[in-house]
């Protein structure tokens, strides 16, 4: 138990570390992002001294962008999850690691959501009267109960998968399905009910006309699969940008030539060997094991021997009996790290069983022993239960961020403006057509209402933007990366825009009495907003810089305090800059 | 393999000493910049007057005799047989269009009971025989302090609201069991003479918190 | 440019073996002087003075307080107001009257607008005047409409009431099915069995959901520290009405619990020149609010169809 303990304390105390860690684009980023945490802290801490006064709010206009900023990242967070459903319902597995990033995402944006309703509240050091039990929470009457109640589940439970599954991936161990895929399927159901419960909020109140509407929830739904799907396309393509590249190995002038590689036959002992670092190997009856004898073969290679090219046609698999292979892939003129590969483990599976050209390349870290298989030989093993089924299940252990995936969800994204566009149209429709004087709110947020103007501007740049971004991604044009990221900025700010201020504010304008009392954002309540986003930003980027390295396999338990030895000394001796 | 052979990724790059030098400047800045106060400061509200007392007072419009017996205070206006011969009526004339002469004896009171002037005889209401008390059209004498009896003879639907309480004015207590009430007479309100309530100044209207934003842009017929 | 790496088998959390001296300074002192700017980033906290002592951060809900909680909270509060304002004021906590539930009814052809009510009730319930807190807005409204739309909030004529409108004092109508009750988060606001929906001033959080769900635009929130001349406080308190509040928490009208509670009549009423305002126990069949409902033909009770079931009739006599 101490032994567990200890373990999962290094494993922070790594990741905790990892975070300070990086290059000089990551130093500034961090430092930038720190700055305007520091400006939003401070412009907190006059609004704590001085009240809400310090914001734009009244009486008539009493909620503003900390809410609207609140409304629409809600709407990020339970979109986040959505990718686990192509993943999980649909077996889509080149989406599969991405979605940590998505839940990572998910957990982000649901802290800047707590942020941002703390920073709302007249007096946050009562925030202790709504823990149920010790306070007095009004469920279920009250939805901002529920909304209490489901955010805080909803992190817990992000925070519980992205945990499980990243300290899993760092023990080198295979994460046992019923701690984490209930967990996932219960996700995704109470991601949709984050954001219902949050349109809920203004749902079912009578007194505000605007809110007061059936299609305010599906809408919130809408746009929020839009916006989330957007952003996490957006954030993958820097995850890609910034994850490891090829370096050139053996700088110390131990460059690996090669050509020094050697083949021949397999041994049963090179295949006991394998059955040392691959249990399930184990089962495999010796008959079975002879039939392999005559066709497998035994790779002794030198580190930086290529085993396998990108883009070769081949029919063989491999698994790695000594030493240490690391796979890398091209995209889009970048060369980055999938996963790296020790004893036991497997490359080259999955384009030999599916006769497919190599989707990456595999280059030896160090000497290493390789035991090369053909495919029928590789199918006929797989038939054996238990080491078919860790086959099969390590062919998703990697880090890809194909082009494929970033189209597989710009499809989300898609089909999500589309819906979100047409209950606009409704929207618009039902309040405009029949004019009664409960459109009053519609008329000052699209039209001006009695010379008060102030969202029109807003409201407008929000449509074109998003009819944009709809004509975008329906047409093929935005298959390509650069018009792909265009359509996801319309599409965030947009929503953004019309989630956020054009959705809270024309609730309240006019008043119930009908008065109209016009709202903008505060100086410091804006730097508060910015110091949020920046806080978002910051644990998304530690987040980043904390799972990336362990999908890679470069943070993981087998590299534990392996430190570098001193210079001077023969091996490989990376000077430190990390 | 490398596809970047220009990035040597094994040596710290020259920029990184910069960066964190200009990062440990920039927080010490930061913390001039907090602790001076550069921004971000919350500006004084204008200060509200207060408002004028007399629109806290709860006294009623006028006072009736039954308030001046009570107060004991000057009761002239009352001693009519200090000018009036006792058993001499008095003779009301009019003008040419059927307009009560008010004398000048009396030139504080302005006639205005009942529209086009239609009640414009004094004894519609005094008792010309004695002018110390009133006299109802029915025939039924009425003292000055018993004034809404009068009232009542004609205001009919509107005196059986002031008996239940719905019309005119009633301070102290709702629970007449934990105290006194005090149900205001007719003319604590109304002038008998020109009964029509009158009009006054309001008092200020409701301030903003701040400014607002924009002016409107056409004339704000609502709000 | 990315990210660069080092070999695999590397941790690449720790530090390399040859880090100089020269860069742990400069990590140090990064770390340092991030941690100056944190501190002096929380400096204005310095001028808080609303702090919360631990009694009152502990303070339970008012319904669970015991009758020697209560006293201790009513004393505390005494010994606050007097610390402030220099009055040592009376602070009570009074229970709703057996067999009462309060209803308001207002003559709308009576008033004359002439706002005497709201300044009323502020001076009784101890409303901040800067900025304003105000429970009570009267309305101009035009003949002929009920249409809220064409309420005039700010008219300031030389006299009222204007030829050609009739006004409409709006207060808390202490529904009978409060949207505000059902959604605050804390139970922070509910509604007594004579009728009056109260805040526990002292339980609010301060979300101003409430705000949002009144359809009457009735409650109101301190934006910051209320200010109540010394030379006005009204030092006749009730814990769940007129007692001064803090930065942060809701108010509205309440009736004027500290004197509807002791059977006085509330103060906008008694302030009321034409007597437009009634008040009073509709459980009691003598009561002019009773003689009201019961013979006055047309009442309106605001947003009727909202289906909030408000305490407030508004009638016309003529």
């Amino acid at each position: 138990m101490n032994r567990a303990l200890r373990d999962y304390l290094v494993f922070l105390q790594r990741c905790g570390r990892i975070a300070f860690v990086g290059d000089r684009r990551y130093y500034a980023w961090m430092g930038a992002l720190t700055v305007l945490c520091l400006v939003g802290l401070n412009a907190y801490a006059k609004q704590l001294v001085h009240g809400l006064i310090t914001t734009g709010m009244s009486d008539q206009v009493s909620w503003g962008v900390y809410i609207a900023n609140f409304t629409f990242l809600v709407g990020v967070a339970a979109a986040a999850v959505m990718m686990v459903i192509p993943v999980y319902i649909y077996n889509n597995e080149e989406l599969h690691d991405l979605v940590i990033f998505g839940e990572l995402l998910a957990v982000a944006a649901i802290l800047m959501c707590l942020a941002f309703v703390t920073v709302d509240l007249g007096r946050p050091d009562r925030f202790w009267h709504l823990i149920p039990g010790l306070g007095q929470l009004n469920f279920p009457a009250s939805m901002l109960s529920w909304d209490v109640i489901v955010l805080n589940g909803y992190l817990l439970l992000n925070v519980h998968i992205c945990g499980y599954l990243l300290y899993c991936r760092y023990r080198g161990r295979k994460p046992s399905k019923w701690f984490y895929i209930p967990f996932v399927f219960v996700a995704i159901g109470w991601a949709v009910s984050i954001h219902t419960v949050t349109a809920f909020l203004y749902v079912g109140l009578g007194g505000r006309p605007f809110w007061n509407s059936s299609i305010v929830g599906p809408r919130f739904l809408a746009s929020a699969f839009t916006a989330g799907p957007a952003l996490m396309i957006l954030a993958l393509q820097v995850v890609r940008r910034v994850t490891a590249s090829a370096p050139a190995l053996g700088s110390s002038g131990h460059a690996a030539a090669p050509g020094t590689s050697s083949a021949r036959p397999a041994t049963l002992d090179d295949l006991e060997k394998l059955a040392q670092h691959l249990p399930e190997f184990r089962p495999v009856p010796m008959e079975m094991r002879r039939k392999l004898l005559a066709s497998t073969t035994i790779l002794s290679v030198p580190a930086g021997a290529t085993l396998l090219r990108q883009g070769d046609l081949d029919a063989h698999a491999f698994f790695v009996l000594e030493g240490e292979i690391v796979v890398k892939r091209e995209e889009s003129g970048r060369l980055r790290i999938t996963r790296t590969i020790r004893p036991g483990g497997q490359f080259g599976e999955v384009s030999a069983l599916n006769s497919t050209p190599r989707m990456a390349t595999a280059i030896a870290e160090e000497p290493a022993l390789i035991l090369r298989v053909p495919v029928e030989d590789l199918r006929r093993l797989m038939q054996q239960r238990e080491l078919g089924q860790v086959i099969h299940n390590r062919m998703t252990e990697r880090l890809m961020i194909t082009d494929r995936a970033l189209l597989t969800l710009r499809g989300i994204v898609q089909v999500s403006m589309l819906i979100n566009v047409f209950l606009l149209v409704n929207e618009v429709f039902k309040e405009f057509y029949s004019g009664d004087l409960h459109s009053e709110s519609s008329k000052y947020l699209f039209l001006g209402l009695h010379g008060y103007h102030a969202l029109v501007p807003w409201i407008w740049t929000a449509i074109v933007f998003n009819l944009v971004a709809m004509f975008l991604l329906v047409l093929p044009l935005s298959r390509s990366l650069k018009w792909l990221n265009l359509t996801c900025v319309l599409c965030i700010t947009g929503i953004w825009i019309e989630k956020g201020m054009g959705l809270v504010i024309p609730g309240f304008i006019p008043t119930p009495l009908g008065q109209i009392v016009e709202y903008r954002p505060s100086v410091n309540e804006t730097l508060v907003c910015i110091g949020i986003w920046a806080f978002g930003l910051l644990a998304y980027t530690v987040f980043l810089r904390m799972s990336v390295p362990i999908l890679q396999g470069r943070l993981s338990r087998a590299n534990e305090g392996r430190h570098l030895p001193a210079a001077g000394s023969e091996q490989r001796a990376a000077p430190a800059r990390l | 393999m490398d596809i970047h052979p220009s990035a040597d990724p094994q040596k710290t790059h020259r920029w990184t000493p910069l960066i964190l030098r200009s990062l440990v400047v920039l927080f010490c800045g930061l913390a001039g910049a907090f602790l001076l106060n550069l921004w971000g400061r919350t500006a004084p509200l204008k200060l509200i007057p207060l408002v004028d007392r007399s629109f806290l007072d709860t006294a009623t419009v006028r006072r009736s005799y039954a308030d001046l017996v009570a107060a004991k205070d000057d009761l002239s206006d009352f001693d009519c047989y200090a000018c009036h011969e006792r058993k001499k009526p008095p003779v009301l004339r009019y003008d040419a269009n059927h307009k009560l002469i008010v004398p000048q004896e009396h030139s504080d009171i302005v006639m205005g009971h009942g529209e086009q002037g239609r009640n414009n005889n004094c004894f519609n209401c005094h008792d010309e025989t004695n002018l110390e008390q009133l006299l109802a059209r029915d025939g039924r004498v009425v003292k000055f302090q018993d004034s809404p009896q009068l009232c009542g003879s004609c205001h009919g639907p509107t005196f059986e609201d002031w008996e239940a309480g719905a019309h005119g004015r009633i301070s102290g207590y709702w629970d007449r069991k934990l105290g006194a009430f005090k149900r205001q007479a007719c003319v604590n309100c109304h002038n008998p003479h020109s009964p029509k309530f009158p009009s006054r100044k309001p008092a200020p209207g409701p301030h903003l918190l701040r400014p607002p934003i924009a002016v409107p842009t056409e004339t704000a017929d609502a709000n | 440019m990315s990210l660069p790496e080092a070999p695999l088998n590397r941790d690449p959390s720790a530090p390399g073996a040859d880090m100089s001296r020269r860069s742990f300074l400069r990590t140090s002192a990064v770390l340092a002087s991030g941690l100056a700017a944190l501190a002096a980033s929380l400096s204005p906290l310095r001028d808080l003075d609303d702090y919360t002592s631990l009694d009152r951060f502990m303070q339970k809900y008012y319904k669970e307080l015991t009758p020697q909680e209560m006293d201790r909270v009513l004393k505390r509060i005494a010994n606050d107001v007097e610390r402030e304002y220099g009055v040592r004021p009376h602070v009570r906590d009074l229970k709703p009257m057996d067999g009462v539930e309060f209803v308001y009814a207002l003559n709308l052809t009576r008033c004359i607008g002439c706002r005497k009510c709201v300044h009323a009730c502020v001076q009784e319930n101890n409303q901040s005047r800067t900025p304003e807190i105000q429970y009570i807005r009267v309305l101009r409204m035009p003949h002929g409409s009920l249409d809220i739309e064409k309420a005039e909030h700010n008219y300031a004529p030389e006299s009222v009431p204007e030829k050609g409108y009739f006004y409409m004092p709006v207060q808390c109508q202490q529904c009978k099915n409060p949207p505000c009750v059902k959604v605050c988060p804390v139970h922070a606001t509910w509604q007594e069995t004579d009728g009056i929906t109260v805040v526990d001033y002292d339980w609010c959080i301060g979300c101003r959901y409430c705000e949002a769900a009144c359809p009457y635009w009735a409650r109101r929130f301190n934006f910051t520290k209320p200010s109540i001349p010394k030379e006005r406080l009204n030092p006749d308190m009730a814990y769940l009405g007129n007692r001064p509040r803090r930065q942060g928490v809701m108010e509205k009208c309440h009736f004027c619990i500290q004197r509807t509670r002791v059977g006085r009549y509330p103060a906008c009423l008694e302030v009321c020149p034409a007597g437009a305002r009634k008040f009073g126990n509709i459980l009691d069949p003598n009561s002019e609010v009773s003689y009201i409902l019961r013979t006055k033909r047309v009442f309106i009770q605001l947003k009727e169809e909202l289906g909030t079931s408000p305490r407030f009739f508004y009638y016309f006599d003529v």
